[in-house]
């Protein structure tokens, strides 16, 4: 049955409202000089994009952006393909394992970034059990290191959305017909090689939406490193968003979003050829 | 500002140059004017207010400084105060709520100008000039709190002064008898510490912001003879010798090992017990670094193993930097009922309310007829006594605040040189100043 197409309208009006209206005025706001300090605002042409591009922070901040969302991507979406190859079968020991590996999820980020922070204090509790299970004290600062504390807040983004890649991959693996296995089997192909060759080509959109949702969203990330670092240390977790955030707060409005304006071109400039790489892999199916 | 304000940029953008010229940025107290002491009144601490209400925003420090005030004013006049306490950090979010059209009538925020510049005073703020509070208050503090001539900030508690809270004990193990009297034997005595195996110095670089106290005592004199003015001005650059200078002094204390071992990622809310244990020899700090010691110990514990002295390059003056605990602002709204109501909550607090809230708060009085109670740390009211001849810290004296303390703790971590951290933070400088339409930028 068709529907008339006025029907539309209600959903297009909150559309309209709430997204198209905001990002027309992203657009508008990075080219005027709206700040705090003032109530006029008056067009000033390209004056943010070369006050943003002049300060090297911006471009450290994009780097750091781009090797976070890398490592969450590879992260979540490792984590969650193993737990899930881990947890396929449908024991009573798994199906409680899998409501475990969940509830991360559905914890605040913020919530788990404060409880990693004390985790992982020089004198936090990881490093106590790291210190008995070798017998000497260990004072690892694991958020003080300019070099490595990406890696450990992108393991901590990892670590509370893995459930969610699980549960996408179990969706994938439960799909897989059971005489393809059966097959593979009589075929000879042992465990290895069945994943190789059959189960994992076979959850190839499984594989896109993980891979597209943890890098993609990692672009914006922002509660889970805030609680952990709040950018520190040296500016070395100060992802885009962070940023922003700072730039904002100190009253630059304008400038501010002319950055997230950049963010927004550059997961757009991502996004198509890495979804566009991903969909390919899916057309053997 | 939001729709009207992209109307007015739609506009600005098809009227030409006169229009904008029109348009030009409102520098507080340069454009609309604020309400002047002859027309505001100043309504009786006790009228009855009923049906009115007033909303009250306060940081996650500052939450519970005016609990007994506001139970006190509403039993008093009848009036409703809706307390709503912002998220850390508040200095940032506060001004992004403000942004989103959300204005409360009454606000805790840092008295500096560079931080009521945020809140566009002259056209947001309430003018305090003629408030029958300030004549009550020290000299000290009716200098304060003043954009362009016009007061817009109450003050409620003694700002804090940056000086030096040092364990007696540890002092005495180091054969240290007397406080140092400038920089230099600070520093020597920090080596004879060392030499003890103590950590001279906490530093709390993990929080980022304990970072900029240090290049701010080495400028104290400069701050005197007019260095934030002139920088103010554009006449005179974080790059240039007087600032490099500071910045590369305190490089310099970095690398000889005088801070505690894992500084860059300590927390402030750890330098308070290391001091007590003696885990460090010495915090600078601001006055409020007091309660974060209260908060652990009692004040006759306190008063027997810290001490307090101010520091400076060539002496022992203080630097000034009112803090967000100690004033507070009340905003335009629109509504003379509720902003009357808000000046009249001002005048309760620190009139009427005044002798309990000092006594209650364990703080010391601003005004002079009020006693101090007993039981205010020695170390705070030594502090309290710097500030007549304090320097003004950067907050206090430049036109805006840029992240001076973000650079910093980069240099801590390693990542910046001071070369860098002065640069950096003269271009923020710059564009804040641009964006205030400070003349020279």
């Amino acid at each position: 049955m068709l529907y008339p197409s006025s029907f539309l309208a209600p959903a297009f009006a909150v559309l309209a409202v709430f997204f198209f209206l905001p990002t027309v005025f992203n657009f508008v706001y990075a080219f005027t000089d709206w700040s705090a300090f003032h109530d006029d605002i008056r067009p000033v042409g390209l004056a943010n994009v070369k006050a943003v591009l002049s300060n090297g922070a911006l471009l450290s901040s994009l780097r750091i952006t781009i090797v976070y969302a890398v490592l969450v991507a590879i992260m979540q979406t490792g984590f969650g393909l193993g737990l899930a190859l881990l947890l396929e079968r449908d024991t009573r020991i798994n199906r409680f394992a899998r409501v475990v590996f969940f509830i991360p999820v559905l914890m605040s980020a913020l919530a788990v970034g404060y409880t990693f922070q004390a985790l992982l204090k020089p004198d936090g509790p990881l490093n106590g059990l790291l210190g008995a299970l070798i017998g000497q004290q260990v004072t690892i600062p694991w958020l003080g290191s300019t070099t490595w504390t990406v890696v450990t807040v992108a393991f901590v983004n990892s670590w509370k959305w893995m459930g969610l890649a699980m549960v996408i991959f179990l969706a994938g693996l439960k799909t897989i017909p059971a005489d393809v296995l059966e097959a593979a089997r009589i075929d000879g192909a042992g465990r290895w090689r069945t994943f190789l060759s059959i189960r994992f080509p076979l959850i190839a959109p499984a594989v896109t939406f993980n891979v597209a949702t943890a890098l993609l969203g990692s672009f914006n990330g922002f509660d889970t490193i805030l609680a952990t670092t709040g950018g520190g240390p040296a500016q070395q977790t100060e992802v885009l968003d962070i940023y922003i955030f700072r730039v904002y707060g100190n009253g630059l409005f304008a400038q501010a979003t002319t950055m997230s304006l950049a963010l927004l071109l550059l997961v757009a400039l991502l996004a198509f050829p890495v979804i566009g790489y991903l969909r390919k892999r899916e057309r053997v199916l | 500002m939001k729709t009207r304000g992209l109307s007015r940029a739609a506009a600005a953008a098809t009227c030409g140059a006169l229009l904008l010229a029109g348009c030009s940025a409102g520098n507080p107290g340069t454009s609309s004017a604020p309400a002047g002491p002859v027309t505001t009144a100043w309504p009786d601490p006790g009228a009855g207010l009923q049906g009115v209400t007033l909303t009250l925003w306060m940081s996650t420090q500052t939450a519970a400084m005016a609990d007994n005030v506001i139970k006190s004013f509403e039993a008093k006049t009848g009036a409703k105060i809706t307390k709503v306490v912002i998220p850390d950090v508040y200095e940032t979010n506060a001004p992004t709520k403000l942004a989103t059209g959300a204005k409360p009538d009454l606000a805790t925020w840092q008295p500096t100008g560079s931080m009521l510049a945020l809140l566009k005073p002259s056209t947001d703020l309430q003018s305090l000039d003629g408030a029958p509070w300030l004549a009550r208050q020290t000299p000290a503090i009716q200098k304060l709190g003043v954009v362009n001539g016009h007061h817009y900030a109450a003050f409620v508690n003694v700002p804090s002064v940056l000086g030096v809270f040092y364990n007696k004990s540890v002092f005495q193990k180091a054969g240290i008898t007397s406080p140092p009297k400038n920089f230099s034997e600070l520093l020597a005595d920090a080596q004879k510490i060392k030499a003890k195996g103590v950590a001279p110095f906490f530093g709390a670089a993990g929080d980022q912001w304990p970072t900029q106290w240090w290049p701010q005592v080495l400028l104290a004199e400069a701050s005197k003879k007019g260095l934030w003015e002139r920088v103010s001005q554009n006449k005179e650059k974080f790059t240039d010798p007087e600032i490099l200078g500071a910045v590369r002094q305190f490089q310099d204390m970095v690398k000889q090992g005088l801070f505690n071992q894992d500084d860059k990622t300590s927390k402030y809310t750890e330098s308070g017990p290391a001091l007590l244990k003696g885990e460090a020899a010495m915090v600078l700090q601001l006055t409020s670094f007091a309660s974060l010691m209260q908060s652990t110990a009692d004040t006759a514990t306190i008063d027997r193993e810290i001490g307090w002295f101010p520091i400076s390059k060539d002496g022992n003056i203080a630097t000034s930097v009112p803090g967000g605990d100690n004033a507070l602002v009340a905003f335009k709204t629109g509504d003379p009922k509720r902003e009357a109501g808000a000046r009249q909550f001002l005048r309760f607090w620190l009139e009427t309310y005044y002798p309990d809230y000092v006594k209650s708060a364990g703080t010391v009085s601003i005004e002079p007829a009020v006693p101090t109670p007993a039981g205010v740390p020695e170390a705070v009211k030594q502090a309290t006594a710097a500030l007549d001849d304090a320097a003004g810290s950067m907050q206090q004296n430049a036109a805006v605040n840029p992240d001076f303390y973000v650079n910093l703790a980069n240099m801590v971590n390693g990542t910046m040189t001071p070369e860098q951290v002065t640069s950096t933070t003269q271009s923020q400088f710059a564009q804040l100043a641009q964006a205030l339409g400070i003349q020279g930028f």
